[in-house]
């Protein structure tokens, strides 16, 4: 099964908060793969895909920040129009919830990376591996 | 005007003499009918009888907010439930509230005690009372409302809130006499000025105001903005209610405490030992009337000094200074009364959030705001927005439910919140009073 360990951190909604995770990641030589700040009016998550979740993992809660280990699948997208919409499609035709989603471009040419976190994941993995919807493995992540 | 001649400038020596035979009477009351009395006068060998001068009231022992939850709900009533004709409750300092019952003698002699006080504030018959004082469990509302009947004046029993529909009100029935907590008044003269009602739309001339500290500033601005003489009136449930002391419009310097029906006394908050009059400390009551739940040397708490120069109004009572603060943790928060330790035992029964949370109290637009700052554990943490956010909705619902009091709840990050010494600063308070 192809997942993907993505770490969310509860962060205060105060300046130089986010900038602190990324300095304290930033020091141990962390590199984040994939970033998306959720908000609400006081408070947010970063979700943060790195290199080296474990020992970030360790740093950060060594440094009383809350946070969650949560699986998620990284789809490589075409990056052309409707591609997106296509596995969008297929997760709704099947009545799978996607909770969040966020994107970035990646380094293989010409393909978008996005990153889904689904109500319900094996079904959906089960369901885009059939469609031959590519997905990255952590080990694949993290040499993109 | 003087609604009880007799009873309000009676000479200090008839009153004082009046007061023993009360206090006499109270005591032996409580020794014989109430379990929690007998054993604390035992424990320290005293005797009813051994009451024989008012000075004598000192060797009495204290009653506490505690002891009324110790023996929640009804354990410290004289009279059988069934001549009990209404209950009442506040905050308790836990989960459980302070429950004060009245037999009807009680509800006849508040009703004229509250009468008394409004009138020394100038209200008389004729008089229309809006009464923005919250109407339920909370004594505010229905005491205020007993007392304006039994003066003779017409009610509004309109209770808090729903600023709009006060201030029309206010201006269709022509309201003369306002009842509400001072930063409530000053809210609706805002509120009234940005819709543009004007002082001579309205006929208001008095607010009687209380239920939570307020300083001579904002008595000011409250006179000014509504064109009314601002009165300060003092109550708590335990002792009655609303109609304890109230300031007396002639001289509006400290407030009249009813003699008749009460002893105040000022004791130093950490020894107890009584201080002189003039001096600052807590207010301790003794109730000399009150039928279904006397109290004996009630510590309320409340930090204040007796004012022993005659009044100008020619009553003889004794007045307490406008209150300073509080010896203990306890908050006024629109006038409901709310203790650290009920938010902290409500968090700990929610599953995962940790017992580290901070109460920070502001005035926003002369409204208190509660905000409730809890930590975050991972018990409870989720990646989703929107779970995290339903967490805080929860806990609002909780205090909402079980206080009446509407708080913002904000998460922390774990040992975010400020610790001194190992003991977590619990409550920030940046009114400024």
């Amino acid at each position: 099964m192809k997942r993907i360990r993505q770490i969310s951190v509860f962060i205060e909604n105060r300046p130089g908060r986010l900038l602190e995770v990324l300095n304290l990641l930033g020091s141990s030589s962390i590199n984040i793969k994939a970033l998306s700040l959720a908000d609400s009016s006081d408070f947010g998550i970063a979700r943060l895909i790195v290199k080296g979740t474990d020992e970030a993992v360790a740093l950060l809660k060594s440094n009383n920040f809350t946070l969650s280990v949560t699986n998620t699948i990284a789809c490589v997208v075409e990056d052309k129009p409707g591609s997106l919409a296509q596995i969008l499609k297929l997760l709704a035709d099947n009545e799978i919830n996607i909770e969040y989603m966020y994107g970035f471009t990646s380094p293989i040419e010409n393909k978008a990376v996005m990153i889904l976190k689904v109500s319900d994941i094996d079904k959906a993995q089960k369901l885009l591996s059939d469609n031959k919807i590519e997905m990255l493995s952590q080990e694949e992540m993290r040499e993109i | 005007m003087i609604y009880d001649e007799e009873l309000e400038t009676m000479p200090r020596e008839a009153l004082e003499a009046l007061q023993l035979k009360r206090l006499q009477n109270t005591v032996e009351r409580v020794y014989n009918l109430v379990p929690f009395y007998k054993n604390k006068f035992d424990e320290i060998s005293v005797k009813p009888e051994d009451i024989k001068t008012l000075d004598d009231l000192k060797r009495l022992p204290f009653t506490l907010k505690e002891d009324l939850r110790d023996n929640y709900p009804f354990g410290l009533f004289t009279i059988p439930l069934e001549q009990v004709v209404r209950l009442h409750a506040s905050s308790g300092t836990t989960g459980k509230p302070t429950v004060v019952g009245y037999s009807k003698r009680d509800i006849e002699l508040w009703s004229n005690l509250m009468a008394r006080s409004f009138a020394a504030a100038g209200v008389t018959r004729g008089d229309i009372i809006q009464n923005a004082y919250g109407y339920g469990l909370f004594t505010g509302g229905l005491g205020a409302h007993y007392g304006g009947e039994k003066l003779g004046a017409t009610v509004i029993p309109i209770s808090g809130g729903n600023t709009q529909k006060q201030i029309m009100i206010m201006q269709d029935f022509g309201s003369t006499v306002f009842t509400a907590t001072p930063s409530y008044a000053l809210y609706l003269a805002e509120s009234a000025h940005d819709m543009c009602v004007t002082q001579d739309k309205i006929k208001l001339k008095v607010g009687i105001l209380g239920a939570e500290p307020w300083t001579e500033e904002m008595r000011e601005a409250i006179e000014e903005k509504l064109g009314i003489d601002a009165i300060d009136i003092y109550g708590l449930s335990e002792i009655m209610g609303p109609g304890v002391a109230i300031e007396c419009k002639e001289a509006k310097h400290g407030l009249h405490i009813w003699e008749d029906a009460f002893i105040p006394e000022i004791v130093d908050p950490d020894t107890g030992e009584v201080l002189k009059d003039g001096e600052e400390g807590e207010l301790v009551i003794t109730t000399i009337t009150k039928d279904a739940l006397p109290l004996i040397r009630y510590r309320t708490h409340d930090i204040t000094h007796i004012i022993k120069e005659p009044c100008i109004c020619g009553r003889t009572h004794k007045r307490i200074a406008r209150i300073k603060g509080r010896s203990d943790d306890m908050l006024i928060i629109r006038g409901v009364n709310i203790f650290p330790s009920q938010i902290e035992s409500l968090l700990i029964d929610i599953e995962g959030i940790e017992p580290h949370y901070q109460l920070i109290v502001d005035r926003v637009n002369n409204l208190d705001v509660l905000e409730v700052k809890v930590e975050v554990s991972e018990k409870v943490f989720s990646d989703e927005i929107r779970k995290l956010q339903s967490l805080q909705k929860k806990i609002e619902k909780d205090i909402k439910d079980l206080y009446g009091i509407n708080v913002k709840v904000t998460l922390s990050e774990p040992k975010s919140l400020t610790r001194f010494e190992g003991k977590a600063k619990r409550v920030i308070d940046k009114r400024k009073m």
